[in-house]
């Protein structure tokens, strides 16, 4: 008897953009390219979502002792806000662009599991569907993206918003995990022959490093939801300490995968950094292999450092000095990849166009979310600082300067290939400053009202000294922030009108996702082409200056 | 004054100086990665170097020497907040709090357990005293914070929390819940009181005093009303057999200066806003709106405004 079953050669072509007809291709598809840019889609539209949230909040904090908004509904807001961001933008955005790019950057023409692709698509797409239906059916959840217990349960809520919440995590949760899974199957087992595993691009090698901080973060989510569901649905007390439960408990299921969804989110930003600076600096990145392995050491501390977001639950010394101990520690290899992608820059030919630009925004930026992350490692610092005003401009330095910077610089980057069209660069620009000096504005200053005591996630502020300033301008950045979404909206609406006109290769780029037509045909690779090392197209177009061969 | 305490940093002193310390080698570090990032741009720009670089893929012992300096800064950091925790978060084996204070939603709950006194959201303390803070929760979780007094620590239902909390000068310390904690988180502040010894202790005795009494018809129907609207199956009057904690004590409700959190001032006009609906002053409040007439406003006003 065989050990190994015989997988049947499809007999009819899978449905996609060539063979089905219409809206019904896009949904009934399984190619990776079209679930790639269905995730994009969809993390647009939540980000729209998302972003509108944003500029209530900021409304209704211009003004001290505002009552545009009750609180009941701010604080919907300010949770679906983060929710929507984390789970339904930053998330998918990252994923979707893994899906389109890591079978063409390693030379394949699907992912591993093109059904368990489209499965995890449209499990996030319904996930974000459930959450948002909530505001239909009662109210949105109210008791903040992390969601504390007991705050969260039956007795301190007055709608059904925190049960569509569960619901909605579990499911974008499995979609991830989906997405992860293919991930690692499609780099391990689908890479063109010639392609080691030391040869990947560097955004390849951090979705594969990453999909393994997915694959073990969100189960842990999910428990931690199934929990509180059962808590919610059927009177269990996990996490009700009246009855035995304990509320800390939920805070360590939720940040033993919140500390990693950090990383989760930030790692693939990275991998887009790698890309762009060194092909708009016409060198190779400075330091692969550090860049790589500390990918690793990074993934693995991010295990050992989620008490840093209950330094004021009360934690013995002993233990808050272990997660100050691991927290600063991740602070060097992320460090250190800064200055890796500042060396690459070192003697480089730069050419500043739109995604360096963006790839510029994140270096400086995400240095700066990240040294403040550093002082939250400072256990006494966060004992005074911690939700804050101080904290929120943390990790939106490190959430928006980082992760959504780079996935700009994505974006930009990679649009001639998916649409065969290039963004226009004049109206770029426009959208980059707005956005950039609008994003500086607004979170600055935070910092400064979270040190002069303004706690987070208030629907309305006392009139105390300097409160009202720093608000109204920070209000105004997000205005800023505002027009320069609306000016890309624009400009992908109006270059999607435009004929194709992109050729193969317009960046002079060097990974073989550039070997293709732009957009892709729907094989992607009839031929591939050989590959030596890191930097295919750099050999082939400089023939006499090769890399070093690797295989 | 020979307190021994204020020969060193005070607990607020010693995180500021941390802060500053990592504001200066955070400051220094940004600062390089700023300059490098614009000077590379402006040195190795296209227009001035179109020729293509030489393909230079780092250097090892760069990336180890830089390694090593990182993991110096941090291992100073290291050491300085454990040193720094260590002295702020001093806990003794057996705990005996001057001051246990309780979450409620959207209130605080103080007691002092050495003279029995016992108040709500107005809280006193003496000067140039170190004071042990006991802290817990009624329901959700929230967190005590007053910036100029000490560390912010979190109040959680079954758990106690100690933290220390010192006052060097008199005056009124502004601070706030700073865990979310529901629709009224917001409006969860605080103010401390900090008096010097002698102040704290007469008005720890005047707060001890029984309950008022008067002739007054006016007070007395409020006083019956009081009970009749079941106001005391959530608030308690010291020396009467109502004891429920679910709203403040309101025992000596007349000498505070604000109510509700520090959300309002404590005089008639908000008193009377107050009982005529709170969930239109505080929505989402732990109070029902009892409807009540105004006639019945009048003796209840006179009732609680009589509690000095
Ligand atoms: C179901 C419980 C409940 C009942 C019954 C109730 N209260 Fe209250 N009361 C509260 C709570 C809770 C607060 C604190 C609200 C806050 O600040 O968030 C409060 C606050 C107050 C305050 C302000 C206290 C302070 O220091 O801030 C007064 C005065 C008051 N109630 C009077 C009354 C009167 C008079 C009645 C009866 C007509 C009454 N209450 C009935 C729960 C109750
Ligand atoms: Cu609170």
């Amino acid at each position: 008897m065989s050990l190994y079953i015989d997988i049947p050669e499809d007999k009819e072509q899978l449905p996609s953009l060539k063979t089905g007809q219409g809206k019904l291709a896009w949904m009934a598809s399984v190619d990776h390219k079209q679930l790639g840019i269905m995730y994009l889609w969809l993390a647009l539209v939540f980000f729209v979502i998302g972003g509108l949230e944003a500029m209530m909040i900021r409304a209704q904090l211009a003004l001290p002792n505002n009552d545009l908004i009750s609180p009941e509904l701010y604080n919907q807001i300010f949770t679906m806000h983060g929710t929507t961001m984390i789970f339904l933008v930053l998330m998918p955005a990252s994923i979707g662009l893994g899906t389109y790019l890591i079978p063409l950057m390693i030379g394949a023409n699907e992912m591993a599991f093109p059904r368990l692709n489209a499965f995890s698509f449209w499990m996030t797409c319904l996930g974000g569907m459930l959450l948002y239906f909530s505001f239909f059916a009662g109210g949105a959840p109210d008791a903040g993206w992390f969601n504390y217990a007991p705050l969260s349960e039956n007795n301190y809520s007055s709608t059904q918003g925190v049960d569509y919440f569960l619901v909605g995590l579990i499911l974008t949760g499995i979609g991830s995990i989906g997405a992860a899974l293919n991930f690692i199957t499609t780099v391990l087992t689908l890479r063109s022959p010639d392609i080691k595993l030391n040869m990947l691009p560097l955004f390849v090698w951090m979705i594969f490093v990453n999909a393994f901080l997915m694959l073990a973060a969100f189960p842990l989510l999910n428990a931690g939801l199934f929990m509180m569901l059962i808590d919610r649905q059927f009177d269990a007390h996990f996490f009700l300490a009246s009855t035995g439960g304990s509320a800390i408990l939920w805070q360590h299921f939720f940040w033993a995968f919140g500390h990693p969804e950090v990383y989760i989110i930030a790692l693939p930003a990275f991998g887009i950094i790698s890309e762009v600076i060194p092909v708009f600096s016409r060198k190779p990145i400075y330091g692969y292999k550090f860049v790589a392995a500390s990918s690793i050491a990074i993934a693995l501390l991010s295990y050992s450092v989620w008490a840093h977001h209950m330094f004021t639950v009360g934690l013995s010394n002993t233990v808050n000095a272990f997660f100050a101990i691991s927290s600063m520690l991740i602070g060097i290899p992320t460090g250190l990849k800064i200055i890796n992608w500042i060396g690459t820059m070192h003697k480089g030919s730069i050419r500043l166009t739109t995604p360096m630009l963006w790839a510029m925004a994140f270096l400086i930026c995400f240095t700066f979310g990240g040294l403040t992350g550093i002082s939250f490692a400072i256990v006494p610092i966060t004992w005074q600082l911690t939700d804050t005003y101080y904290l929120v401009a943390h990790f939106h330095y490190v959430f928006l300067g980082g992760s959504l910077f780079g996935l700009f610089a994505g974006i930009y980057y990679w649009f001639p290939k998916m649409s065969g069209r290039m963004l226009c660069s004049k109206l770029g620009k426009w959208h980059f400053w707005l956005f950039v000096l609008g994003f500086n504005l607004t979170f600055f200053l935070q910092h400064v009202l979270g040190v002069l005591g303004m706690p987070r996630r208030i629907f309305t502020y006392p009139d105390l000294p300097y409160w009202k300033v720093l608000n109204m301008l920070a209000t105004l950045g997000a205005v800023m922030m505002f027009v320069g979404m609306a000016i890309f909206f624009w400009n992908i609406y109006k270059t999607l009108k435009k004929p194709r006109t992109v050729g193969e290769n317009p960046w002079d780029a060097w990974t073989l996702e550039w070997a293709t037509p732009s957009p892709p045909e729907l094989k992607n690779f009839d031929e591939i082409p050989r590959v030596h090392s890191r930097r295919p197209l750099w050999d082939i177009n400089n023939p006499d200056n090769p890399d070093k061969k690797l295989n | 004054m020979t307190n021994h305490y204020l020969l060193q940093a005070t607990d607020v002193e010693l995180i500021a100086n941390l802060f500053n310390y990592f504001l200066i080698v955070a400051g220094i570090i940004f600062a390089l990665v700023i300059f490098y990032t614009f000077f590379y741009l402006i040195r190795y720009g296209a227009k001035r170097r179109p020729e293509t670089p030489s393909q230079v893929e780092g250097s090892e012992r760069v990336e180890l020497i830089l390694a090593i300096i990182a993991t110096t800064i941090t291992a100073v950091f290291v050491y300085l907040t454990i040193n720094t925790m260590e002295k702020v978060q001093d806990i003794p084996e057996n705990p005996k709090p001057f001051l246990e204070i309780t979450g409620h939603q959207w209130w605080w709950e103080a007691k002092y357990p050495e003279s029995g006194v016992i108040t709500a959201n107005q809280i006193y303390i003496p000067t140039g005293k170190k004071i042990l803070l006991k802290l817990t929760s009624a329901d959700v979780v929230h967190s005590w914070w007053v910036p100029e007094l000490g560390r912010k620590m979190d109040m959680i239902a079954g758990v106690n929390n100690y933290m220390w909390m010192y006052a060097e000068k008199e005056g009124e310390y502004l601070g706030t819940c700073s865990e979310f904690c529901g629709v009224q988180h917001a409006r969860m502040r605080i103010r401390v009181t900090a008096l010097n010894p002698k102040d704290f202790e007469a008005w720890q005795q005047k707060q001890l005093l029984p309950v008022v009494t008067s002739t007054d018809a006016l007070f007395l129907e409020g006083k019956q009303l009081f009970e009749e609207k079941t106001c005391t199956n959530c608030h308690a009057i010291n020396g009467t057999e109502f004891k429920q904690n679910i709203g403040p004590n309101l025992t000596h409700f007349a000498s505070r200066k604000r109510f509700l959190a520090d959300m309002k001032e404590n005089n008639e006009a908000n008193l009377r806003a107050w009982l005529t609906n709170p969930q239109a002053v505080k929505s989402g409040v732990k109070m029902p709106n009892f409807i009540l007439s105004d006639s019945e406003i009048d003796a209840l006003v006179a009732y609680i405004n009589g509690l000095k």
